[in-house]
């Protein structure tokens, strides 16, 4: 069902941390370890949000093509009662994430109605990057959008926490902290948290975040949500985590991983 | 989906082709059954004992070099989520590399809606039976009220889109087609214009024609209006002529075609009328007043007092927010009167009456998948799309009997829990960056905390508050992989009076009447409840909040 969560392909789609945590055996090969898989995705996310920022797409479209990303590289089995099972599993090696982002913002923006020009990515992207490592045709695109469709097993509804932070902020009496929350949410998506949490969990722990940096007393609104805290706590403290690691991520350490991943002929 | 290596050209088969995917060699093509601008239709069978007979949807590269049509993309977004009888099934969806074209496969489905109404006007010169359009409708709403409920809106609901399947296990169930222009409404919605869409408008809602900005679901009854009536009259109901030449003209014709039989809208029936740009405007003097009574019921030929009459008029209401629901209109007594809806709506339940066989679709066996035509064409081609779905399972036809009383239930309830060691009253400087170590946030006391939880058991009234009518996404306290489901009857201690809304009854629809068949409790962290109400394969989940 395209709107409702609960019964929606986002919600069976939720992996563990664990599970999204696993380097292909292509990429393994080329020697990039599970932070350099870290890192890539990460790099690709802001990469996918520059090119946004140049065509002019709303941020949903971003997260969604994020979620593409993301989706693509990581493991998902299918089973098939009576046909066996199916895997969705795409390495960098063979699927180029300097291609693959921009196409998985062309997607996106098709599947969120904006749709984005291939032409506009092609040229947005030559004035972002001077490196013809990361230089592509329209054709690329065309073709990469296809083997995403595939690759992505056709699910493309994804459901994102802004919807859910607008209807809270008010509710919690935090319209102050709407920048720093949205800002946050903004900044899952250099995780992998869309797959791993339902979207309203990752809004909570962004207000969660925010409370405690605004220093606010928001425990009784909290206890009135009746959800699991803990949940929200530990999505809060990756959030955290990751701020806190990111400072040490130079952009050496980005090319080098970058440099692992074989160039295209 | 998808199965088979569709990059893979092999030069290995039986039809004269030599440039054919691996994935197309599981079907025999039979021919063409349909051609629109998205691209052609096509009938096929699944090969190995031909049985399956599958509509195969081809969309073609767009000549702008723009990749894959956002129509398309638009359409497999929603029905890889859908599943409902009533709903076209997407099968599978197939990509052939070479070409970079797009293939979307449904199950077949032999008659649609417009070829029932034309072959009852211009073949056997006879009305429909009534039965047949009273389980054609009810299978409409059926449909739209599952699309509803799920926030999407279909937009471009007409004959050719409503199919019915043919001979078979399904035969005579209705299946919602097309779903291009159908749209998710959590957000706002652009006008279709904007997109540069163009679609019939017989069908349209008024509040579109006066150029409303935003779309409802309402704009999908008014077009089941339109089509009720054009079942029982086998005419279109407002037969307007289209403006063509502007991306977004101001459609006269329609309004004044629709005015005619209704009457002119007034500020008084439809207080926001006066805030429709085309309305307000007034260019072409559509306030001034010249259709004042209502002559709907002589139109279409039913007693004004008949439930009929009184169900299509509130389908028909000008006001959008007045306007019957899918939900309200499954309800309506025009369903419980007899011949009662049933799910072969082609043939009448009851013996003697006479079934009319209604034409095969033609097929056009000389076009091969790529479009291309080796022969002269033999016959014209449909121009209803092809496509249908099935749904798995039995489908039970609903026993039509008054409302039940809502019955006592029960169930547990949980301690809250978790919350004792969350305080924010704990200090983080903004400085040096967030620093995870000074707040206090307990790490690995992940749910399994939570799974030695007592069972309280709970005494008082619960309020049953329809949260499907808020956002989807709010519905705390889930917690993967546990859904309790508990029959009412095991907890027979607790005493529960659920106090269903009107709302609530009306999302059940005729078939789920009986909240016994239907209940199941979804229980989650700490003290709340869900109350999930199943209607075939979709469920609506209420919030139960206690009432100390």
């Amino acid at each position: 069902m395209a709107a409702n969560f609960w019964t929606s392909s986002h919600y069976k789609q939720l992996l563990d941390q664990e599970e999204v945590d696993v380097v292909h055996q292509l990429d393994r090969e080329k020697g990039i370890t599970l932070e350099d898989f870290k890192l890539i995705k990460m790099h690709m996310a802001n990469y996918i949000g520059k090119l946004a920022h140049n065509v002019k797409v709303r941020q949903r479209v971003v997260a969604t093509a994020v979620a593409y990303m993301r989706r693509v590289y990581t493991k998902y089995v299918l089973l098939r009662p009576g046909v066996g099972r199916k895997m969705f599993w795409k390495s960098m090696t063979e699927y180029d994430p300097r291609v693959l982002a921009p196409t998985c913002l062309y997607l996106a923006s098709k599947a969120e109605e904006s749709t984005v020009q291939a032409r506009l990515l092609v040229f947005y992207t030559r004035k972002i990057y001077t490196d013809e490592k990361y230089r592509y045709e329209i054709k690329d695109i065309l073709e990469m959008e296809m083997k995403i469709l595939e690759a992505l097993n056709y699910y493309l509804v994804v459901f994102h926490p802004y919807r859910a932070l607008s209807q809270l902020l008010p509710d919690a009496g935090m319209n102050d902290a709407t920048q720093i929350c949205w800002g946050l949410v903004n900044d899952t998506y250099r995780m992998d948290l869309i797959l791993i949490h339902p979207p309203h969990f990752i809004a909570l722990a962004c207000i969660y975040v925010a409370s405690v940096l605004k220093d606010k007393e928001n425990t009784a609104w909290f206890e009135e949500l009746h959800v699991d805290m803990n949940v929200v706590k530990n999505i809060a403290m990756e959030i955290l985590d990751f701020y806190d690691s990111h400072k040490m991520i130079s952009e050496e350490r980005i090319n080098a991983a970058m440099n692992k991943l074989p160039f295209r002929p | 989906m998808g199965d088979g290596n569709s990059r893979g050209i092999s030069g290995n088969n039986n039809n004269s082709n030599s440039n054919r995917p691996e994935w197309l060699q599981q079907y025999d093509l039979i021919g063409k059954i349909g051609e629109g601008t998205y691209g052609l239709v096509f009938l096929a069978k699944i090969k190995p004992n031909r049985s399956k007979p599958i509509a195969i949807k081809k969309f073609k590269q767009s000549k702008d070099g723009d990749g894959v049509s956002p129509t398309a993309i638009r359409e497999i977004m929603l029905l890889r989520e859908i599943n409902h009888e009533n709903v076209v099934k997407l099968v599978n969806v197939h990509i052939n590399h070479v070409d970079m074209s797009l293939y979307l496969a449904f199950d077949y489905a032999e008659h649609d809606l417009y070829e029932i109404i034309r072959h009852h006007r211009d073949k056997v010169n006879q009305a429909i039976n009534p039965y047949t359009v009273k389980a054609l409708l009810w299978q409409l709403l059926n449909g739209l009220n599952y699309l509803h409920s799920n926030w999407i809106i279909h937009r471009d609901l007409k004959p050719s889109n409503i199919l019915v399947m043919g001979e078979g296990e399904e035969q005579g169930v209705v299946k919602i087609a097309d779903f291009g222009l159908a749209r998710i409404y959590q957000a706002p919605l652009k006008p279709l214009s904007d997109n540069g869409v163009v679609v019939t408008i017989w069908y349209r809602a008024p509040e579109l024609l006066l150029g409303a900005k935003h779309y409802t679901s309402a704009v999908d009854m008014w077009a089941v209006g339109c089509i009720f009536a054009e079942l029982l009259t086998l005419k279109p109901l407002f037969q307007g002529q289209e403006v063509k030449a502007t991306p977004n003209p101001f459609q006269l014709d329609q309004l004044d075609k629709i005015f005619r039989v209704l009457g002119h809208p007034t500020q008084e029936k439809w207080p926001t009328l006066v805030n429709l740009p085309h309305w307000h405007s007034d260019q072409q003097h559509i306030q001034g007043h010249k259709y004042d009574s209502t002559g709907l019921y002589s139109v279409v030929h039913l007693s004004p007092k008949s439930p009929a009459y009184d169900l299509l008029s509130k389908m028909l209401e000008y006001d959008p927010r007045k306007r019957i629901t899918a939900a309200q209109a499954l309800e309506h007594e025009y369903f419980r009167l007899d011949p009662p809806p049933g799910r072969n709506a082609l043939v009448p339940s009851q013996p003697g009456e006479k079934v009319v066989t209604y034409p095969t679709r033609p097929v056009d066996t000389t076009t091969d998948f790529e479009g291309t035509t080796s022969l002269q064409p033999s016959q014209p081609v449909s121009s209803g799309n092809a496509v249908s779905g099935s749904m798995a399972g039995p489908h039970v036809v609903p026993s039509r009997s008054g409302p039940r009383p809502v019955p006592m239930v029960g169930m547990p309830r949980m301690q809250p829990q978790g919350m004792a060691a969350y305080n924010l009253n704990s200090q983080a400087g903004m400085g040096g960056g967030m620093n995870p170590g000074n707040i206090p946030m307990p790490r690995g006391v992940g749910s399994q905390a939570h799974q030695q939880q007592q069972s309280v058991v709970f005494h008082g009234k619960l309020h049953v508050r329809d949260c499907a009518s808020e956002d989807p996404h709010l519905k705390w306290g889930y917690r993967r992989n546990t859904k309790i489901q508990v029959q009412p009857v095991h907890f027979q201690e607790a005493v529960f009076e659920v106090v269903p809304s009107d709302s609530l009854l009306h999302t059940l629809g005729p078939d789920c009447k009986s909240l016994h068949q239907n209940l199941s409790y979804k229980r989650f962290e700490s003290n709340l409840f869900f109350l999930v109400l199943g209607c075939h394969d979709s469920a609506v989940t209420y919030k139960l909040i206690p009432e100390h």
